[in-house]
């Protein structure tokens, strides 16, 4: 093979591009005066203006403040009954149980910042000028706030230890030459640590209801209870943890092993953490062993050897022909009487079987995708056992938890659901077999002209109505299958979007390798269009986490329904339905915020290589 | 491909090929975009080994006739055969033909999701399900082989046209194909970069690949090519070799091509 190509010339190439570039001259910085005259001053009409918003901006202030900080306010519902809004009436002597899935979530979150490098850096002296802002403003509101004289000098000194804190770090900036940075990740660390101390120090009050035959709510002085200021210190030390551990394991293990192992364990976390931890099934072992078990060893035997054989390549078109007779076979157990669990079983084979060919090749392959068989098989019979099996947690109305875990379930479940379904939404739309892309079109078109509401209400009372003798389905497990289906439809036209963008020549470079459609599809097409929908999917998954809040038009007891009906119904908590909803509009904008943020961060990272 | 000792070095067309088996057979290939008809009973055998150059004026229908050889394009009316293989609607006769044929565009067409070692060892993992670590062996030799072994590690869109299109010739290559197809590929390049592309083109060629090649490289066709074939209108209207092609066409619409642009 005569050698070709010259090095020589690209060395070159790649010599010219890192010759340092001048700097462009730096924009000169207006002394705080001018700057004002500049931006805010500078023609009368542009005077007006800052001075007619400054004014209203001022008033809605006011008005927010004194409508928040007035006497009348009853700011003891919400802080009462927090513990409702979490979780309902989740039975206080288990609470040990939400705990713990609140430490899994933690010991997962810790660990994927530390292995995807979550954070950046910002410069020293910009958080020192961010804190003066701070200050400042804080200065401002007190003065605005309609606060006893007590208060107000709290709250000035408050503002003047972070208008001190921010001078400082300007200082400690500016003396030194090279610009001293700090990591985001050390700051949020900080923010929380203080939140945390804040409720060991400072007299929030101890609420609670007093459990004796008439419910009477008891507020102490000093601090919270120890039941909520012990377990989130924990929680602070087992994130800071969790993230040292990521941190090692990132160093030590394979980045690929490790990324694919958390995304794994994030998409097991949230049935393992409904139907294991917080409903705590209450499993009949002689069921369990004497009907749950055979059926999975059945299938993993068999299924396993059936996919050995059809990864073989040397299998062909039979095998083509033997995968289209599980998935017959797998509509017709339908026909007649059986367990839920052996069709659902046949048909997660005949998925897997119609895939084989594509993963067919050299034995270690062959293993990995029986592998992969295994794991879904075995965390389908166990969530199909866990969900027929009763709850121990026994609560008054229906469903064993509300309040925040209930949004979150509802939310996350619909969420991870939809993913998949918009995607083969979105293929089966824009696909060349006129079948699916009419049932996929039809599908699409009449989710998307129904309103919300109606699909709720119609999941939540019709559907049970309809489901076969023997087959029980809760009301939420009927709505978030409902809520899957509309949410997945508008995330199927978010994603045809973005196939849309993937150009033809892309499609054309991928089949003159010899990639077949689903290779294709996978490996060049989807990350090309998934990348351009993150924004509206990001939009839309903000929208179905908000919109978990009609849940309560079906009786489902949501963050939001505790907040409107549950806790102003209270005979001590008479009308204190604007104080409750106000405390929880800071709970959703932080949520969706993060995720808000969550995605921009991902857009950048995936942005790297079309520089 | 490793045959090269077997080959000439003087270029291409001073071979004889006479005796080398049929690679590529075209028998009155026909294609109509809507009314138009861009091909026109195209008839053309391709030995093994022999490089075409096919020029013509744009719409003259020569992209579409090699893009019909892997099927890129579907022929209405007409035979392709592909080493043996003919192109019918049987997707496992195309994937067969899509997997030896290479084939090299004039817009690059990279994956710019995947870094550039990625982008030449996909195929071969899942279209031949090479080992991971095999695959990556034999990429990282092809970069060598077109000189940029040291942007493995980057994305597409980092790189230069020139380094582009040399990524996506190892792409090509690294299903190890017995015929090249090129698209045009210098058009998109800045002149500065054309040479490299054009180097490594001609170095697969004395290393005996069958390739054919559409082009405005006047250059680059009297050096390497075995045969040019002249395209008007969807019908090739003159073949020979570039020594004929360029001394004494026959025909008058060669003249007056060759005309406009020497």
């Amino acid at each position: 093979m005569a050698g070709f190509g010259s090095g020589s010339e690209i060395a070159s190439v790649a010599a010219t591009a890192t010759v340092p570039i001048t700097a462009p001259p730096e924009t000169p910085k207006l002394p705080p005066g001018e700057w004002v005259k500049a931006n805010l001053f500078s023609s009368p009409f542009n005077s007006v203006l800052t001075v007619i918003s400054t004014a209203s901006l001022g008033f809605i202030a006011w008005f927010f403040l004194s409508f928040i900080f007035h006497p009348i306010r009853q700011w003891n519902a919400p802080a009462t009954n927090l513990r409702l809004m979490m979780t309902r009436a989740y039975p206080e002597e288990q609470y040990l149980r939400v705990w713990a899935c609140v430490a899994i979530i933690l010991v997962l979150t810790g660990m994927s910042m530390a292995v995807w490098r979550a954070g950046s850096t910002m410069p020293v002296a910009g958080l020192g000028r961010k804190l003066l802002t701070t200050g400042a403003l804080l200065v401002l509101l007190t003065l605005l706030a309609p606060f006893s004289t007590g208060a107000t000098v709290q709250w000035l000194a408050a503002a003047l230890v972070v208008v001190a804190i921010g001078e400082s770090l300007r200082r400690i900036a500016d003396r030194g030459e090279a610009e001293r940075t700090v990591s985001t990740l050390t700051l949020q660390v900080v923010a929380l640590a203080g939140v945390v101390t804040s409720l060991w120090v400072i007299p929030f009050g101890h609420h609670s209801y007093i459990p004796t035959r008439i419910p009477q709510v008891m507020e102490e002085p000093g601090t919270v209870a120890l039941s909520t200021k012990l377990p989130w210190t924990i929680m602070l030390a087992i994130v800071v943890a969790a993230y040292f551990g990521g941190a090692l394991l990132r160093d030590r293990l394979a980045k690929n092993t490790l990324r694919v192992t958390l995304v794994l364990l994030w998409l097991l976390a949230p049935p393992v953490l409904v139907y294991l931890i917080l409903r705590d099934p209450d499993f009949d072992m002689g069921h369990v062993i004497g009907t749950d078990i055979p059926i999975f060893l059945a299938y993993a035997v068999l299924g396993s050897a059936l996919l050995l054989w059809l990864t073989r390549p040397s299998t062909g078109e039979i095998g083509r022909i033997v995968a289209a007779m599980v998935l017959v076979a797998g509509f017709a157990t339908f026909l007649s009487p059986m367990r839920m669990v052996l069709r659902l079983d046949m048909l997660l084979l005949a998925a897997f079987a119609l895939a084989a060919p594509t993963f067919a090749g050299g034995s270690r392959s062959r293993n990995r995708y029986t592998g992969a068989w295994l794991l879904a098989l075995g965390v389908m019979s166990w969530l199909i056992t866990s969900v027929n099996t009763a709850s121990t947690v026994k609560v008054p109305g229906g469903f064993f938890i509300g309040g925040i875990a209930i949004t979150f379930m509802v939310a996350i479940f619909t969420i991870v659901l939809s993913v998949p379904l918009g995607i083969a939404l979105a293929l089966a739309r824009t696909s060349t077999m006129p079948i699916f892309r009419l049932l996929a079109t039809w599908f699409i078109e009449f989710v998307r002209g129904i309103p919300l509401i109606t699909i709720l209400i119609f999941f939540s009372i019709m559907v049970p109505l309809f489901l076969p003798r023997g087959m029980h389905l809760s009301e939420v497990a009927a709505v978030v299958i409902g809520y899957t289906l509309f949410s997945a439809a508008y995330m199927a036209e978010n994603i045809r979007g973005g196939l849309q963008s993937v150009t033809r020549g892309q499609h054309e470079a991928a089949e003159a390798v010899g990639m077949t459609t689903a290779q294709k599809t996978v490996f060049i097409v989807l990350p090309q269009a998934l990348r351009v929908a993150i924004p509206p999917l990001v939009g839309h998954c903000i929208g179905v986490f908000k919109e978990t809040s009609l849940l309560a038009i079906i009786g489902v007891f949501d963050l939001l329904y505790i907040a409107r009906i549950v806790i102003p119904g209270q005979t001590e908590f008479m009308g204190s339905a604007r104080e409750s909803i106000l405390f929880i509009v800071p709970i959703y904008w932080i949520f969706c915020y993060t995720i808000s943020k969550a995605s921009q961060r991902i857009e950048q990272r995936t942005g790297l290589g079309e520089r | 491909m490793t045959d090269a000792t077997t080959t000439e070095p003087t270029g291409g067309h001073s071979r004889d090929l006479s005796g080398a088996r049929d690679m590529i057979v075209c028998e009155n290939v026909s294609k109509w975009y809507g009314d138009f008809q861009a091909l026109d009973e195209v008839s053309a055998t391709i030995k093994e080994q022999e490089v075409v150059v096919v020029l013509g004026p744009s719409g003259s229908g020569k992209s579409t006739w090699i893009r019909c050889i892997n099927r890129l394009e579907i022929h209405q009316e007409g035979r392709i055969v592909v080493d043996d293989v003919e192109l019918t609607n049987d997707l496992r006769n195309i994937e067969q033909v899509r997997s030896e044929v290479g084939m090299v565009f004039q817009q690059f067409n990279l994956f710019p999701h995947l870094k550039v070692i990625d982008n030449v060892s996909l195929a071969p993992i899942w279209v031949r399900k090479k080992p991971r670590s095999e695959a990556e062996e034999q990429a990282m030799a092809l970069l060598e082989r077109v000189g940029i072994p040291e942007q493995a590690q980057k994305y597409p869109g980092q790189l230069s046209g020139g380094q582009q299109q040399r990524v996506a010739i190892a792409r090509a290559l690294a299903m190890e194909p017995k015929i090249m197809l090129f698209d045009e590929v210098t058009s998109a390049l800045d002149p500065e970069m054309v040479k490299e592309v054009l180097d490594i083109m001609k170095a697969l060629a004395l290393s005996g690949m069958t390739m054919m090649v559409v082009t405005h490289e006047m250059g680059f066709a009297k050096e390497v090519a075995d045969r040019i074939m002249f395209m008007e209108e969807g019908q090739i209207v003159e073949e020979g070799t570039p020594t004929h092609f360029f001394e004494n066409p026959t025909e008058d619409r060669t003249k007056l091509f060759l005309s406009q642009i020497l």
